[in-house]
């Protein structure tokens, strides 16, 4: 309850300071939408020339994009504003407020701030998936269903998990304030399914930063292409790799010694 | 005027030799997007043969030429530009006896470019070594024509991104403006894909465009896809655009840098 409460409470912050730019989030909200229109323009445009890509029919493919729009709300909507307000701290000594605060640390490193218009791109995800079902003839079974959104929220723990660690990496190398940017280069790559990638860059986006197992793998579960076995595999894969980030992070902190000392 | 550049040169030289660190994140980000798209059409055409008369190999060679080419037509103006305009610090260069815009920012765009191709090179190789393409329709001839191609590519290409920065004259919204104009030079340069798979519509918008001399008519000229008459239109066209972009370049600037006011001033 406490949790929710500090929650409420960062969001209402950032709902301030927001209201304090109205403009700026209408401009933004605007380009998010062109390019949504763009993205599914390129699908037509592919689809144009073809019937399917790697076996994934169009309304597959747009299902995909609603899945890469929720992971973009994460990294756009918190990774990113956090990470710049994290950075700054490490380097300026004002982190020290932050753990000196009877809250969990990394709570409120994650989430203090809030880019709320991206809230927009929940509805947005939500449509293209409903949307991207029917249009590839809702043949998903209820098993497949649940399982899909397990692995969404799972894979969103493996990206969140993969960001606690880099910026973690801030208390070792300090001078390390492009920590993010290798996760959002490869961003790019989740608007398509994996498997059509050559094997490194798959490799790449499957295991150093597995963009993949928040786009492709739920994805790949509601066509029914994985096994229970698999499903155990990867929701396994998130709980480690969450472990693994908060022990970083706590060894992180243990290192921290402040700008000025 | 040539010493000035000279010395323009070497300073803007080491300047971005401070970071080339931010240098490497940079080509990373650029390269994602061509590879993702490599991917998606060598797929499409492993799975049917050809798409449209273009082999896998034609996608490879074409992506991995775009690569080179719009790094060398590109422009990043607005990054250099559009924070001095607002926070005033134009002023400073407008006191100079040149113009700001055609010697500092030109040679800093032309300095960034050098020092990122540096780093292009090897990875490009790498990725060259990884797709194997086939680039034995490429001659000493059509290579040739394409360097006025990429030359005017990158005149076009900078006086746009000029004027568009010199916005900023008037609205605190230049970025957002830049957003849309960099969705418009994807959508019809031919970065996203080759223009003849684009629709019908698309295509006949592009040939009236400045967009496609940035990278999809360079990149024909190269692999020798392009019959000479098309590429004389096209040439024609990228002419054209080009007068017409100084043309806007000189007016807006004279406009603009009558409404300026340093801030704090």
């Amino acid at each position: 309850m406490y949790i929710l409460r500090l929650l409420s409470a960062f969001f209402k912050v950032n709902v301030q300071m927001t209201l304090a730019y109205r403009t700026d989030t209408i401009v933004n909200m605007l380009i998010n939408l062109m390019w949504l229109g763009w993205e599914l323009l390129s699908l037509n445009i592919i689809f144009h020339n073809t019937t399917s890509l790697g076996g994934w029919s169009l309304g597959e493919l747009i299902a995909l994009l609603g899945v890469f729009r929720l992971v973009n709300m994460l990294v756009a909507g918190l990774i990113w504003p956090n990470t710049e307000k994290f950075n700054a701290s490490v380097r300026d000594g004002s982190l020290d407020y932050t753990l000196l605060q009877p809250v969990n640390s990394l709570f409120q490193v994650s989430f203090s701030r809030m880019v709320i218009w991206r809230v927009w791109d929940l509805v947005l995800g939500a449509v293209l998936i409903i949307l991207g079902i029917r249009l590839s003839g809702g043949g998903a079974t209820p098993f497949n269903l649940v399982s899909f959104l397990f692995l969404t929220v799972s894979g969103a723990m493996v990206i969140y998990s993969l960001w606690i660690v880099l910026i973690a990496a801030t208390f070792w190398f300090i001078k390390f304030d492009n920590n993010v940017t290798i996760l959002q280069a490869l961003m790019d790559s989740g608007r398509y399914p994996a498997t059509i990638y050559p094997g490194w860059l798959r490799v790449i986006i499957t295991f150093v930063i597995p963009i993949a197992l928040a786009t492709t793998v739920p994805m790949q579960a509601l066509r029914g292409d994985l096994n229970g076995w698999q499903i155990l595999l990867f929701l396994g894969v998130s709980a480690a790799s969450f472990l693994v980030a908060s022990r970083v992070w706590k060894a992180g902190v243990r290192k921290y010694s402040g700008a000025s000392s | 005027m040539l010493h000035i550049y000279r010395r323009l040169w070497q300073v803007n030289w080491a300047e971005q030799w401070q970071y080339r660190a931010n240098l490497l994140m940079y080509l990373l980000y650029w390269l994602v997007s061509p590879v993702v798209y490599l991917a998606v059409w060598t797929t499409v055409a492993n799975s049917q043969g050809s798409v449209n008369g273009l082999t896998a190999n034609d996608f490879v060679t074409y992506y991995l030429t775009l690569l080179i080419v719009v790094q060398l037509t590109s422009d990043i103006t607005i990054h250099l530009l559009a924070s001095k305009i607002q926070d005033g610090t134009l002023s400073g260069d407008l006191l100079r006896p040149i113009h700001p815009i055609l010697t500092n920012i030109l040679i800093n765009n032309i300095a960034f470019k050098a020092l990122t191709f540096i780093g292009l090179i090897p990875v490009w190789l790498v990725l060259c070594a990884l797709f194997h393409p086939n680039y034995s329709s490429v001659t000493g001839s059509s290579l040739l024509l394409a360097i006025p191609a990429i030359l005017l590519g990158f005149s076009t290409g900078f006086l746009l991104g000029a004027t568009l920065t010199c916005l900023a004259f008037w609205t605190t919204r230049v970025y957002a403006i830049g957003e849309f104009y960099t969705a418009l030079v994807i959508l019809f340069s031919g970065q996203f894909v080759p223009l003849q798979l684009m629709p019908p519509t698309i295509q006949r918008l592009a040939e009236f465009l400045p967009f496609q001399i940035f990278c999809y008519v360079p990149i024909e000229i190269i692999l020798n896809q392009m019959p000479p008459d098309v590429m004389l239109r096209n040439y024609g066209v990228g002419v054209v655009w080009l007068v017409i972009s100084i043309f806007l370049f000189k007016w807006i600037w004279r406009e603009g840098v009558k409404r300026f006011s340093a801030v704090g001033a």
